[in-house]
C-alpha cells in the first residue's frame, strides 16, 4: 500500500467524508426542521420547509427568554475572562520574571489546579458562596470561572512571557519605571500573541459551562445560556421546532466564532487538553 | 532580575488577589470536601460527626457501583472509541490530501459546541417519536430496528456512548495531528530507504515516534471519563432507574437533590480518589514500557 496509492486516497475520501456527514447533518437538520412548522415537522422530518417559519424564531426568542440568557452568558463569560487574564497575567509576569523564595511553591499550587476535577469542589464551593450570600448572583458564578481557569492561564503566559530576553525590562528599570509600569507598558504589549490564545480560551470554557450555573444560580433572570436552554428544552417538550429555533439561535453565533479564530482555539484548546 | 526597591511587597500585592481566589475556590474547597465527608449533614442546621459511614454507606449502595460500572463504560469507550478514531483520522490527515483542511474544520467542530448543546442535538436525534434516527430508520424500512434510544435500558449507555464518542474524537484528532506533523522529515526518509512504506511504516515508524503524545491523550480521556456529567444529565437524567448514572450524578443527586451534603461529599473524595489512583496507573504502565 502506497502512501498516496488510489486504494488509500479512496479509502480516506470515503472514511474523512463519512465522519464529515456525521458531524454537519444532524446540525443541518436541526437548522433546517427549525424552520417548519410543528405539523410540517412531523409529516416528514427530513423535507425542506415549504415556507421559511421565521416566526419560529420570534417566538423562541421571547418564550426561551434568549435575550436574558445571552446577556447574562455575555456578562458572567467576560467578566471572569478580564478578571482572569488581568489577574493571570500580573501573577504571571512575577512567576516569570522575578526570583524570590515562594516563587516555586506558587507556581506549583497553580500548577495543581489542572489536576482538579470541579466535582471535588462543588458542594464546598456552594456552601462557601450561601455563606457570602453570593448564591444566586452573578458573582456566584463569576469567582468559581475565573479561579478555575487562573492555572491554565498563568501556565500559557508565565512560558510564553519567560520566554522574553533577560535585559528586556532593563530600559524600563534606566527610565525609573515602577515594577507595574513596566508590565504594563513593556511586558504586557509583547505578551499579546499568548493573550489572544488566553482570551479565546477563558471565553469558550465560561461560555459553555453548566455545572457551577446549574448549582449556583436558579433564578430565572440569571440563568445563562447553556442553563437556560437545558431548562426550555426540558419544559417545552412537546414543540420540537421551537427546540431547534432555539438551539440554532445559540449555536449560530459560536459556529461562527469558531470559523473566525479556529486556528487559535484549536492550538488553545489542544494546550488546554495536553497540559491538562 | 529586578533589584528595585519594594520589590517583594510589590510581587505580593501581585499576586495576592489571584491567589486568593484561587486558593479560596479552587484548593481549600478539596479540604472541605474530605471534612464534610466524614458528617451527617444537611446543608441547614448542626454537623454531626460520623467518621467513615458515609463512605461504607455509599459503597454497600448497589446504586453506586452501578454508577461506577457506567463510568468505566464511558472510560472504555474513550479508550476504545475516541483515541482508536482520533488516531486514524489524525493519521490520514497528516497525509497532505486535497481538503485535509476542511476535514479538520468540521472533525473539531463539536469540540467548541458546549456539552449541554450537544446533549440537547442528541436528545432530538433519539427522541422516540420524532426523532431524526428513528425516522431514519423509518424511512430505510428498519421499523423493527427503531428503539426507545434513551428510555430503554438495554440502549441508553449505548446512546450516550455514541454521543460522547462524536463530541470529543475532534479534540483527540487534533492533539494526535499536532504530534505526527512534528515528526520529522528525515524519519520518513530514512524509513523508506529501510523499504519501510504504508501500513508497515505507520506501524512500526509513526505510531511509536508519537507515543508520548498517544499517553497524553490517553491520560486526558481517562481523568475525562470521571468528569462527565453534562451529557447524562441532560439526555437522560442518569436513567431510566439510575441505569445510565455515572458517580458525578450520584453525587448531584446525593448532595443537591437529597440535600446530603456529607454524603455527596464523601462520593466526591471518591470521584477524585478514583480518578487519581486510576491515572497513577496508567503512568506507570506508560513508564514500565518505556524502560
Amino acid at each position: 500500500m502506497n502512501n498516496k496509492s488510489l486504494g488509500f486516497r479512496v479509502f480516506a475520501y470515503v472514511f474523512l467524508s463519512l465522519l464529515a456527514i456525521l458531524n454537519i447533518v444532524p446540525l443541518f437538520w436541526m437548522v433546517v426542521n427549525s424552520f417548519k412548522t410543528e405539523q410540517e415537522y412531523a409529516r416528514n422530518p427530513f423535507s425542506f420547509p415549504e415556507t421559511l417559519q421565521f416566526s419560529n424564531y420570534a417566538e423562541a426568542w421571547k418564550i426561551a427568554n434568549m435575550n436574558v440568557y445571552f446577556l447574562n452568558s455575555l456578562l458572567v463569560t467576560f467578566a471572569a475572562l478580564i478578571i482572569t487574564v488581568l489577574l493571570g497575567a500580573l501573577s504571571s509576569y512575577f512567576l516569570s520574571r522575578f526570583q524570590f523564595k515562594l516563587r516555586g511553591l506558587t507556581y506549583g499550587l497553580f500548577l495543581l489546579g489542572m489536576l482538579v476535577p470541579i466535582h471535588a469542589t462543588l458542594i464546598p464551593i456552594f456552601l462557601i458562596m450561601q455563606k457570602l450570600g453570593f448564591l444566586d448572583t452573578h458573582l456566584a458564578l463569576i469567582l468559581p470561572y475565573t479561579a478555575f481557569h487562573l492555572s491554565l492561564t498563568i501556565i500559557i503566559l508565565e512560558g510564553f512571557m519567560r520566554g522574553f530576553p533577560k535585559d528586556l525590562e532593563e530600559s524600563g528599570v534606566m527610565d525609573g519605571a515602577g515594577i507595574y509600569r513596566i508590565f504594563w507598558s513593556i511586558i504586557l504589549p509583547i505578551t499579546r500573541p499568548a493573550m489572544a490564545t488566553v482570551i479565546i480560551l477563558n471565553f469558550i470554557y465560561n461560555w459553555n459551562e453548566y455545572l457551577f450555573a446549574l448549582v449556583l444560580v436558579s433564578s430565572s433572570d440569571l440563568k445563562t445560556l447553556p442553563l437556560g436552554l437545558a431548562n426550555f428544552v426540558g419544559i417545552e417538550t412537546a414543540n420540537l421546532t421551537l427546540q431547534m429555533s432555539a438551539l440554532t439561535m445559540a449555536l449560530i453565533p459560536i459556529i461562527i466564532f469558531y470559523l473566525l479564530l479556529q486556528k487559535q482555539l484549536v492550538t488553545g484548546m489542544t494546550a488546554g487538553a495536553v497540559k491538562g | 532580575m529586578h533589584t528595585l526597591r519594594g520589590a517583594k511587597l510589590a510581587i505580593f500585592i501581585g499576586l495576592l488577589p489571584a491567589l486568593i481566589i484561587y486558593l479560596g475556590i479552587a484548593i481549600v474547597p478539596i479540604g472541605l470536601s474530605i471534612y464534610y465527608s466524614l458528617m451527617d449533614w444537611s446543608g441547614i442546621g448542626a454537623m454531626e460527626f460520623i467518621g467513615f459511614r458515609n463512605y461504607s454507606r455509599i459503597l454497600t449502595d448497589d446504586i453506586f457501583w452501578l454508577s461506577v460500572k457506567n463510568n468505566v463504560i464511558i472510560m472504555i469507550t474513550g479508550l476504545v472509541g475516541q483515541i482508536p478514531l482520533g488516531l486514524l483520522l489524525a493519521l490520514l490527515l497528516n497525509r497532505g490530501l486535497k481538503g485535509s483542511g476542511f476535514f479538520r474544520t468540521v472533525g473539531f467542530m463539536p469540540v467548541v459546541i458546549s456539552s449541554v448543546m450537544v446533549s440537547l442535538i442528541w436528545g432530538m436525534i433519539y427522541n422516540t417519536e420524532y426523532g431524526m434516527l428513528n425516522n431514519l430508520l423509518g424511512v430505510f424500512g428498519l421499523e423493527s430496528w427503531q428503539q426507545n434510544w434513551l428510555g430503554d435500558y438495554r440502549f441508553s449507555m449505548l446512546s450516550i456512548s455514541i454521543a460522547y464518542i462524536w463530541q470529543n474524537c475532534g479534540l483527540y484528532m487534533v492533539i494526535f495531528l499536532a504530534a505526527l506533523q512534528n515528526i520529522p522529515g528525515e524519519v520518513n526518509e530514512a524509513a523508506e530507504l529501510d523499504g519501510a512504506t504504508g501500513l508497515k511504516r505507520t506501524l512500526y515508524i509513526t505510531i511509536p515516534m508519537i507515543r508520548s503524545t498517544l499517553m497524553v491523550g490517553i491520560v486526558y480521556s481517562i481523568s475525562n471519563s470521571f468528569r462527565v456529567f453534562d451529557l447524562i444529565q441532560i439526555l437522560t437524567g442518569g436513567g431510566p432507574a439510575h441505569q445510565s448514572e455515572v458517580m458525578t450524578i450520584y453525587m448531584y443527586n446525593g448532595a443537591f437533590m437529597n440535600m446530603r451534603f456529607g454524603y455527596g461529599s464523601a462520593v466526591s473524595v471518591l470521584i477524585l480518589l478514583f480518578s487519581l489512583v486510576v491515572i497513577s496507573l496508567i503512568n506507570r504502565l506508560g513508564r514500565e514500557k518505556d524502560a
